[in-house]
C-alpha cells in the first residue's frame, strides 16, 4: 500500500523535488527487500515464542487454561529442579572450560611462526567442522561401557575403568568433556583473530618497559581482548545452555534424569510423554538467561556503535 | 619484532632463551592438543574400517586395526535409505541455502544503506533472534508446522531451518555492506544506476568474500541441524542425514557400529571437504560476528 | 512385485540388501488392477532380516486381493515410531495401519477401529491371546488393536550355561531342557536364587548384564519382577499405591539387592547393553530375546555356543514373563478400513505368524499361547534348543507382563517412558536414598504426571 501511494504521488506530480520522491521510493524499497527476512522472523521466530507461551498455560489435552500451573508443577517436581541445576552447571563448566582452553590454544598458535599456523590452525578446527550430532556418536562408542577405547587406554597405565556414562557425575563430565571438545577450536578462533588485531607496537613498547609475560597478557592482551572475549562468552552460553544434541546422543538424560538439560527434557516431556505444553513450559525456562545475556551483548554493541561514531 | 633495542640487548641471553621455552612449551600444547581433538574422528574412522567380528573381539587394542575392511561402506553405499538420507540433506541444504542468501542480502543492503523507519530497530531484533535457540521454539514449531501439515516432510524443514541461518548471515552481511565506501554508490547512483544495479554490480561482487562466509555458515548450519528433524521427522524416507545416522544406524538390539561409524563419517565429509578447500572463508564467517559485530 | 521405492534422483536398486543393518524401509507392493491402496507403518525390526517375513506376507496378501501396500518400517531407537504415531493422531492423517507401543493403544483408543469381529475369529481359531495383550489392545470392552508376532518380543533370561554351572552351581540345561517338562530345581528358580546367582558370577568376574537405564529391556525386566512380587505402583484409575505397600517395599528392595552385583555402568544401559555384554563374553546373564545370541552366533561363535534360553525366575506371586507386544491398530480416520482388518488377520494366522517368526530367527512371538509350538524355536541352534524356552510354554508356569499395570494408560505411557520403576531403583542403590525417601519421590513423580 505504501508502495502504491509512493507511486502515485509521483505519478501525479511530475516534478516535485525529485530528492524526496527518491527517498520515498528507497525507502519502500528498502521495506520490500527486508519484507522476506521480517515475514521469516515474525512467523517462525517470533510468534512460534509467543505461541509457546500460550501453550505454556493449557493443560495436557490442550482443552482448558491453567495458568501458571504448569511452571508451578515443575517448580515442585525434583527430576525438574535437578535439570535445572544441570543446565546452568553444565553451562557454565563448559563454557568455562572453552574459554580457557580457546584462549590457551589461541595464544600457542599466535607464538609460533606465521607460515605453521595454517596447517595446526586448520587440525585444531576439525571438531568444529563435524555435525555434533554424529562426532558424539562417536565419543558414544569410545565410552560404551563393554568396549570402551578410552578405559583400554585408562587400564593401559594402571587405572581401574570408569563408568562413563553410568555414573552421574561421570556422565555429566562425559558430557562436558564432549561440548568443550566440539567448542574450544571455536573459542580458539575467535581468539586468535582478536589476537592478531592487537598492534604489535603495544608489545614492542611493554618489552622496552621489561614487562615480564603476565603483565602482557594482563596489562595488554586481556584488555584488548575484553570485547570479544565477553561476546564469545555470552554468545557460547546461551547456545550451550540450550544444547540438545550431545545429551540426546550420548545419555538421552540418564542415568536417573541426572544430566538432562532444558531442551532434552522438554523433548522427553513435550515430545516422548506427549504432554506439549508443559514440554512448552520447560522450555521456557531459558528465556530468562535469554534476556540478561541478550541485554549484556545489546550494551555491547550498542558501546560500539557509539565507539565507532 | 626482531628490532633491537638499547635495554634489551642487555637481556637478549634471557629473552632468548624465555623466546625457545615459549616455542617449545606452544609445540607441545598443539600436539598435545592435536591428538586430543582428532582423536574421536581418527577412531570412528578405525571402527568404520574394522569387520563386526574384530569389533566384538575384546582381546586386542581397540586403538589398532588387523583385518581392514570396506565392508561397511559398501553396506552403507549401498543402502538406498542411506542414499535417500544424503539426497535429503542435499535437497534441503541447497533450498535453505539459497532462501537464506536471498533473503539476507537484499536485507543486509536495505539495512546497511537505505535507512528507513524501523531498521535500526530491526537491525538490533535480528541479532537478538539470532540468540533465540532452536530448543525454545521447537515445541511451538511442531504444533505450527503439523497445523501446516509438513510434519514428516523436508518441505517442513526447509521452511524452519531459515530462522537458523537468516539472522547469522544477514548480520554478517550488513558488517560487509557496510564496510563498503559510500562514494561508491553515489558514484553509481549519480551514473543512474537504479537500487537492483547497485546491489548487483557493486556490492555483490565488493562483498563477495562476506557472501562466501556467509553461504559456508549456512550450509553448515543447515547440514548439522538435528533438533527440528528429531521433532519434525520420524519417516525414513523423509529424513536428512543427521537423524537418519543417529536413529536409523542404531538398531536397538543389534550390533553395527562399523556401519554406523562409516555412515556418520561419510555425513560428516561434506562439510570437513568444504572446511578443507575454503577454510579462509570459513573461519572469515565464523569470526566475522566477532570482528564487525 | 515387490518394489523399492527410492527418494527421487537416487537410482532405484533392487532389494538385495538382507543382512545389512540398512535394511530398506519403504516397500511398494504392487498388485494389477488394484482395489485400493493400503500404507502401514510397522515396527522397524531389530533382527537384520526380520522385516523380509512382512514384505513377503503382505506382497502376498497384496497380489491376492489387489490391494497395493506400502509398508513403511519404522525405527523405535529414538522413539521415532511413536513419535509417528503422536504427530498422526494430531493431524488425523497417516498410514492406515501403524504399529503401536504397548501403551499407546490405550492412549489412542478413541481414534483407533474396533477390531472385535477379526479378534472374535482368530480366538476362536486358536484360543485367547495373553493377558498382557488382551489388557494392552482391550478398551471400554473393545479390541482395539491385534498383534500380529512381527516385533513382539519375550525377555527371558539368555544365560551362558557353563559360567552359570561353574560360578553359581546352577545347571540351566538340566532345570530347564529343551522338552516340554520342568527339569530338576526348577521349582527353585526364584528370585531369591537368581539374586544368590548374581552374587556368585559378580565375583568371579562375570556379573549379569541387566540394565537399570530407561529403555525398554530395563523398563520390562524389572517390571515382571515387580508382578511377580505383586507390586503396583498405582490401581487401575492411576492412585498411587505407594504408602504401606509392604509388597512394593520388598519388589523394589529385592532389584536393589540384585543391583549391587551389577556392573557399575548398568543405570546408562541402553537396549543394546546387555547384548554387547553378552557377546562380549564378559557377562553370565542377560533377559533378552533371542537376537543377542543371534548376533553372538555371527560375530562371537565361542560365546553362542554357551547360551541357553530359561524362563524369568519367580517370585512369591507366581512367574511372570516381560513382554513386549507391537499391537497393530487401524486409524478411525483412515481411508481403508476394510482392507486393513483383512490383512491384519492375515497377518495373525497361524501359518503367517510362523513364517515370520521363522525369519526373524525365532524372535517373534504371537499373542496366542496355541502358537508357541512353532518348530523353529526347537531346532534353532548351537547349541540345539538353546531357545527352546524362549516362548511362554505351558509348563513355564508363567504369565506375559506389562511393566506399570494395571495403570490406566495415559499414565502408563508416561511412566514407561520416564522408566519410574528402574528410576526408583537406581535412586537408592546409586544415589544412595533412603527407602522411604524414594517412594516419597516416587508418589511425587506419580502425582506430578497426573496433575495439569
Amino acid at each position: 500500500m505504501a508502495s502504491n501511494i509512493a507511486m502515485a504521488g509521483g505519478a501525479a506530480a511530475p516534478r516535485p523535488g525529485s530528492l524526496r520522491r527518491f527517498a520515498r521510493a528507497r525507502s519502500t524499497i528498502a521495506f520490500l527487500m527486508t519484507l522476506p527476512l521480517i515475514l521469516i522472523i515474525g512467523g517462525l521466530v517470533v510468534w512460534p515464542a509467543g505461541y509457546a507461551m500460550h501453550l505454556a498455560t493449557m493443560n495436557r489435552r490442550m482443552t482448558a487454561y491453567i495458568g501458571l500451573e504448569n511452571f508451578v508443577i515443575l517448580l515442585e517436581n525434583d527430576t525438574f529442579r535437578m535439570v535445572i541445576f544441570q543446565s546452568c552447571f553444565f553451562a557454565i563448566v563448559a563454557v568455562l572450560l572453552k574459554a580457557l582452553i580457546g584462549f590457551w590454544l589461541a595464544h600457542m598458535l599466535h607464538h609460533i611462526p606465521t607460515k605453521g599456523q595454517r596447517k595446526w590452525r586448520g587440525m585444531l578446527l576439525v571438531p568444529w567442522v563435524i555435525p555434533p550430532a554424529l562426532s558424539t556418536l562417536g565419543w558414544w562408542w569410545m565410552f560404551e561401557p563393554s568396549y570402551s577405547s578410552i578405559n583400554f587406554l585408562v587400564n593401559a597405565v594402571g587405572f581401574p575403568s570408569i563408568p562413563w556414562l553410568g555414573s552421574p557425575w561421570w556422565a555429566r563430565i562425559s558430557i562436558i568433556i564432549v561440548n568443550v571438545w566440539y567448542g574450544a577450536p571455536f573459542f580458539m578462533i575467535m581468539y586468535l583473530a582478536a589476537l592478531k588485531s592487537v598492534p604489535e607496537q603495544l608489545y614492542e613498547a611493554a618489552a622496552i618497559d621489561g614487562a615480564s609475560s603476565w603483565q602482557r597478557l594482563f596489562r595488554i592482551t586481556l584488555p584488548m581482548m575484553r570485547n570479544i572475549i565477553s561476546i564469545t562468552v555470552l554468545f557460547s552460553l546461551i547456545v550451550t545452555f540450550a544444547n540438545y544434541d550431545i545429551v540426546r546422543v550420548l545419555t538421552n538424560g540418564g542415568p536417573r534424569d541426572l544430566t538432562h538439560v532444558f531442551a532434552s527434557y522438554a523433548f522427553q516431556v513435550g515430545v516422548l510423554s506427549g504432554n506439549i505444553p508443559r514440554g512448552a513450559a520447560v522450555s521456557l525456562f531459558m528465556f530468562p538467561l535469554l534476556a540478561v545475556v541478550a541485554f549484556f551483548m545489546l550494551r555491547g554493541i550498542n558501546a560500539r556503535n557509539k565507539e565507532m561514531a | 619484532m626482531s628490532t633491537s633495542f638499547v635495554p634489551a640487548v642487555r637481556r637478549q641471553g634471557s629473552l632468548h632463551a624465555e623466546r625457545r621455552w615459549a616455542l617449545i612449551v606452544a609445540y607441545v600444547s598443539l600436539v598435545l592438543a592435536s591428538i586430543v581433538m582428532l582423536a574421536p574422528p581418527f577412531y570412528m574412522l578405525l571402527t568404520s574400517l574394522k569387520g563386526s567380528a574384530e569389533i566384538a573381539d575384546l582381546s586386542g587394542n581397540p586403538w589398532l586395526l588387523r583385518n581392514p575392511t570396506l565392508e561397511n561402506y559398501a553396506a552403507i553405499i549401498g543402502s538406498s535409505m542411506f542414499r535417500g538420507f544424503f539426497w535429503n540433506s542435499i535437497k534441503v541444504t541447497v533450498m535453505v541455502v539459497a532462501i537464506t542468501m536471498v533473503v539476507s542480502v537484499l536485507a543486509a543492503f536495505a539495512l546497511a544503506r537505505m535507512k528507513f523507519w524501523g531498521s535500526e530497530f530491526l537491525a538490533t531484533g535480528i541479532f537478538l533472534t539470532y540468540l533465540v535457540p532452536d530448543t525454545l521454539l521447537f515445541l511451538p514449531l511442531y504444533q505450527i508446522v503439523g497445523g501446516l501439515g509438513l510434519l514428516d516432510s523436508t518441505w517442513g524443514l526447509v521452511l524452519v531451518y531459515p530462522t537458523l541461518t537468516v539472522p547469522f548471515c544477514t548480520w554478517i552481511m550488513i558488517g560487509y555492506f557496510a564496510s563498503i565506501p559510500k562514494e561508491l554508490d553515489e558514484a553509481a547512483l549519480i551514473d543512474g544506476a537504479n537500487w537492483a544495479q547497485m546491489l548487483w554490480k557493486i556490492f555483490i561482487p565488493v562483498a563477495l568474500p562476506g557472501i562466501i562466509a556467509a553461504t559456508i555458515f549456512a550450509f553448515t548450519v543447515s547440514w548439522a541441524a538435528f533438533v527440528y528433524p528429531t521433532a519434525f521427522i520420524t519417516r525414513p524416507d523423509e529424513m536428512p542425514l543427521t537423524i537418519g545416522v543417529v536413529s536409523q544406524l542404531i538398531r536397538g538390539d543389534t550390533f553395527a557400529w562399523g556401519q554406523i561409524m562409516a555412515g556418520a563419517l561419510l555425513a560428516a565429509l561434506p562439510p570437513v571437504v568444504v572446511y578443507a578447500f575454503l577454510m579462509d572463508y570459513y573461519i572469515a564467517g565464523l569470526t566475522a560476528g566477532a570482528t564487525k559485530g | 512385485m515387490i518394489k523399492e521405492t527410492a527418494p527421487p534422483g537416487v537410482t532405484t536398486r533392487r532389494a538385495t540388501l538382507a543382512g545389512a543393518a540398512a535394511a530398506l524401509p519403504l516397500v511398494n507392493v504392487h498388485a494389477q488392477g488394484t482395489a485400493g491402496a493400503l500404507r502401514c507403518a510397522f515396527w522397524d525390526h531389530w533382527v537384520p532380516t526380520g522385516n523380509n517375513a512382512m514384505r513377503e506376507l503382505c506382497g502376498r496378501w497384496g497380489e491376492q486381493n489387489r490391494v497395493n501396500v506400502t509398508l513403511d518400517f519404522i525405527n523405535t531407537t529414538g522413539n521415532q515410531l511413536q513419535l509417528t504415531a503422536a504427530a498422526q493422531s494430531q493431524s488425523r492423517t497417516g498410514h492406515d495401519i501403524i504399529s503401536l507401543a504397548p501403551w499407546d493403544v490405550g492412549a489412542y483408543s478413541e481414534l483407533l477401529e474396533p477390531v472385535d469381529d477379526v479378534m472374535g475369529r482368530l480366538s476362536t481359531k486358536y484360543g485367547p491371546p495373553n493377558s498382557a495383550a488382551e489388557f494392552l489392545a482391550k478398551h471400554g470392552g473393545r479390541w482395539k488393536a491385534i498383534s500380529p508376532p512381527s516385533g513382539s518380543p519375550n525377555k527371558p533370561a539368555c544365560v551362558r550355561f557353563d559360567l552359570m554351572k561353574e560360578h553359581a552351581g546352577i545347571d540351566v540345561q538340566a532345570m530347564w531342557p529343551a522338552r516340554n517338562e520342568r527339569g530338576p530345581g526348577a521349582d527353585t528358580w526364584t528370585w531369591e536364587t537368581f539374586a544368590q546367582a548374581a552374587e556368585k558370577c559378580q565375583r568371579a568376574g562375570f556379573p549379569f548384564g541387566l540394565p537399570m537405564g530407561q529403555f525398554t529391556d530395563a523398563v520390562d525386566w524389572v517390571g515382571a519382577l515387580f508382578a511377580s512380587y505383586g507390586a503396583f505402583m498405582t490401581d487401575a484409575r492411576g492412585n498411587p499405591t505407594i504408602r504401606g505397600n509392604a509388597k512394593l517395599r520388598q519388589a523394589i528392595e529385592m532389584t536393589v539387592r540384585i543391583s549391587r552385583f551389577l556392573p557399575n555402568d548398568v543405570w546408562a544401559w541402553d537396549d543394546a547393553s546387555n547384548n554387547r555384554a553378552l557377546i562380549s563374553g564378559r557377562s553370565a546373564l542377560v533377559f533378552n530375546p533371542p537376537s543377542a545370541w543371534a548376533v553372538a552366533k555371527r560375530d562371537a561363535p565361542a560365546v553362542a555356543e554357551k547360551c541357553w534360553t530359561i524362563p524369568m525366575p519367580a517370585g512369591p506371586e507366581g512367574r511372570f514373563l516381560a513382554y513386549l507386544p507391537w499391537n497393530s491398530g487401524i486409524w478411525a480416520f483412515g481411508r481403508n478400513k476394510t482392507a486393513a482388518k483383512a490383512l491384519l488377520e492375515f497377518l495373525s494366522e497361524r501359518e503367517s505368524a510362523e513364517h515370520t517368526t521363522n525369519t526373524s530367527g525365532g524372535y517373534d512371538i504371537p499373542p496366542f499361547a496355541t502358537m508357541s509350538d512353532f518348530r523353529v524355536w526347537e531346532r534353532e541352534g548351537p547349541p540345539v534348543g538353546t531357545i527352546f524356552n524362549y516362548p511362554n510354554k505351558p509348563h513355564h508356569q508363567a504369565t506375559a507382563s506389562i511393566a506399570f499395570a494395571p495403570a490406566p494408560p495415559e499414565l502408563a505411557t508416561q511412566m514407561y517412558i520416564q522408566a519410574l520403576n528402574t528410576k526408583v531403583v537406581a535412586r537408592i542403590a546409586q544415589g544412595g536414598d533412603s527407602l522411604d525417601t524414594a517412594l516419597g519421590w516416587l508418589e511425587r513423580e506419580i502425582n506430578t504426571m497426573r496433575r495439569g
